[in-house]
């Protein structure tokens, strides 16, 4: 059993990006992997299986944001010039410091991203644009969906890390929960703003999830 | 995984203590209990009977008259060697030898690997086959039996010979960036690093090029294709990464094919090439790699003329709408 020093849990706004921590040493590891920032995300590991187990997972993460990121994008281009612009822009800002966190984790890990991000690109604008072209209510409903969705992935994925080993995961699932956490303040906004007057929100709801649901279920099996 | 491999050293006390036959296992093989799984490996590993590596405990064995032993230069460790010469029970059992013995003993992977590094040096004579393997293995004083070993004969030789290409072009790929982190060096270009790097991997085959075409068709074979390809991967990765690609974009996939094109061509044409010192072939490089700058540079103008094109047409919208009145705020 790889056991890490368990660094210091910060009090911090969740609005906060991760704050750096000094880097720590894991005894039984003859060095650091560290980043620029000086703490890491993914423990060092010469288990080719649980490497590759957590590279699909960054992967897929990665792909997500960069489609809920598309997905707010598609929003801002239809609905830019609205009242709700400036609440979307606030979210959208939000997932593109995840997308950068992943980014960075992708970079330092050497983490090949998937093929299929223009693909994501494409539907992810196109799914985002669609829905704001339905009012205000229709990109809200979307952000529900989707937001619900990821959350749901990230459920899985913490549940997974926790089943396997809590300690050894630390900062993964600490990374994890405040990304699962932003997601779900996300759904609660869009909740917030009517997104339930919306009749068709029911089918709209539906579709956003299934097209997010596949989407993981592609990523999944496509890079097992 | 490693703990299957410790009882190999058991054996081999056992046996050395109790008078190796050259060649044949039977006798030992039965004297063993066979394993569940590693049934097969002791079989393969009675062959080695005559593994001897140890100059330290060479005379307290005496060996027999009727075989040779054979001492190989290496300073690799190898299994057993530097234990206690007990002259103890030829048929010590291994259940107690459990994983206790640490660093002393080769694994069968490591022993595999010394062959095959071994049999490189006869790849000249006798081509990428199992004969290259056989003599390899005669010269670290095993049988030419061992070569049985090896399920995938030549192409486990190739495709070690490549990995061991890769380690080396890593190890120095990893030097020079952290020279460079020190401060000692200056960082190159990346197009100047490419060629260095390619190059540097492609004069690694000139000790075995008149033999190479024969590895390159062995690596094309159904079976062995995954794992040249793999190979291949993992050398583009490694040299992008240290040539500082941290994209994590579809760009990602288009530097690596761009490279994998450029590697495999240069390759083709070293192949062929007669001139001095590979001249020509380093000519080739420099060209193709100009040609991927240049189609870089191409797809960045192009890129940027689209998006100047984008955005004089959504200023030619933007004034028929402000024209006809269209372009109110909601």
């Amino acid at each position: 059993m790889h056991r890490f020093v368990r660094p210091q849990l910060m009090l911090r706004d969740s609005k906060q990006p991760l704050l750096p921590r000094a880097g720590h040493l894991c005894t039984n590891h003859k060095s650091v992997v560290s980043s620029v920032r000086g703490y890491v995300v993914l423990p060092p590991t010469s288990d080719e299986e649980e490497k590759a187990m957590l590279h699909r997972m960054m992967r897929v993460d990665h792909a997500g944001e960069y489609g809920a990121n598309r997905i707010y994008a598609g929003q801002m281009a239809v609905l830019g010039r609205t009242q709700i612009s400036p609440l979307i822009q606030e979210m959208w800002d939000q997932e593109k410091q995840h997308l950068r966190k992943f980014n960075e984790i992708l970079a330092e890990n050497r983490v090949r991203p998937t093929l299929l991000l223009p693909l994501w690109n494409i539907a992810g604008f196109a799914l985002g644009a669609g829905s704001a072209l339905l009012g205000k209510e229709g990109a809200m409903a979307c952000t529900v969906a989707v937001e619900e969705s990821i959350s749901e992935h990230y459920n899985s994925q913490i549940r997974t890390l926790m089943e396997k080993d809590p300690e050894k995961y630390t900062e993964l699932l600490q990374l994890i929960k405040e990304f699962r956490d932003d997601e779900m303040e996300h759904h609660d906004t869009g909740l917030e703003h009517d997104a339930e007057s919306v009749n068709l929100n029911y089918c709209h709801d539906r579709m956003s999830c299934m097209n997010y649901n596949i989407k993981i279920q592609i990523l999944n099996n496509s890079n097992n | 995984l490693c703990c299957g491999y410790w009882d190999m050293a058991a054996l081999i006390r056992g046996l050395r203590a109790g008078r190796v036959l050259r060649g044949l296992g039977s006798v030992a093989v039965q004297t063993l209990s066979p394993q569940g799984s590693n049934v097969r490996r002791a079989f393969h590993r009675t062959i080695l009977l005559q593994l001897v590596n140890d100059s330290k405990s060479d005379t307290s064995v005496p060996p027999p008259s009727y075989h040779e032993v054979h001492t190989a230069g290496e300073s690799s460790s190898s299994s057993a060697h530097g234990e206690s010469s007990e002259d103890a029970q030829p048929n010590t059992s291994f259940q107690d030898q459990s994983g206790e013995h640490g660093e002393d003993y080769e694994t069968e992977e490591q022993l595999q690997a010394r062959i095959l590094t071994t049999a490189l040096e006869f790849v000249p004579q006798h081509g990428w086959t199992v004969e290259a393997i056989a003599a390899g293995a005669e010269t670290l004083g095993l049988s030419s039996a061992s070569t049985g070993m090896f399920n995938n004969g030549a192409g486990d030789l190739v495709l070690h010979f490549v990995t061991q290409c890769n380690a080396q072009l890593a190890e120095t790929l990893a030097e020079q960036n952290n020279q460079v982190q020190l401060g000692q060096a200056e960082s190159k270009k990346t197009a100047e690093f490419m060629r260095d790097a390619v190059e540097m991997r492609l004069r690694m085959l000139i000790p075995y090029i008149d033999t190479w075409p024969q590895a390159m068709s062995i690596l094309l074979l159904p079976h062995n294709i995954p794992g040249s390809l793999k190979h291949l991967s993992t050398m583009v990765d490694d040299i992008w990464y240290y040539a500082g690609d941290r994209s994590t974009d579809v760009n990602w996939y288009t530097r690596r094919a761009a490279l994998t094109g450029i590697y495999n061509t240069t390759e083709l044409v070293m192949v062929q090439d007669s001139s001095p010192d590979f001249e020509e072939t380093w000519a080739f490089l420099d060209n193709r790699i100009k040609d991927v700058v240049n189609m870089a540079n191409t797809a960045k103008e192009v890129q940027a003329t689209g998006e100047s094109v984008v955005q004089g047409l959504m200023g030619a919208a933007i004034t028929l709408k402000n024209i006809t009145g269209m372009n109110q705020r909601r």
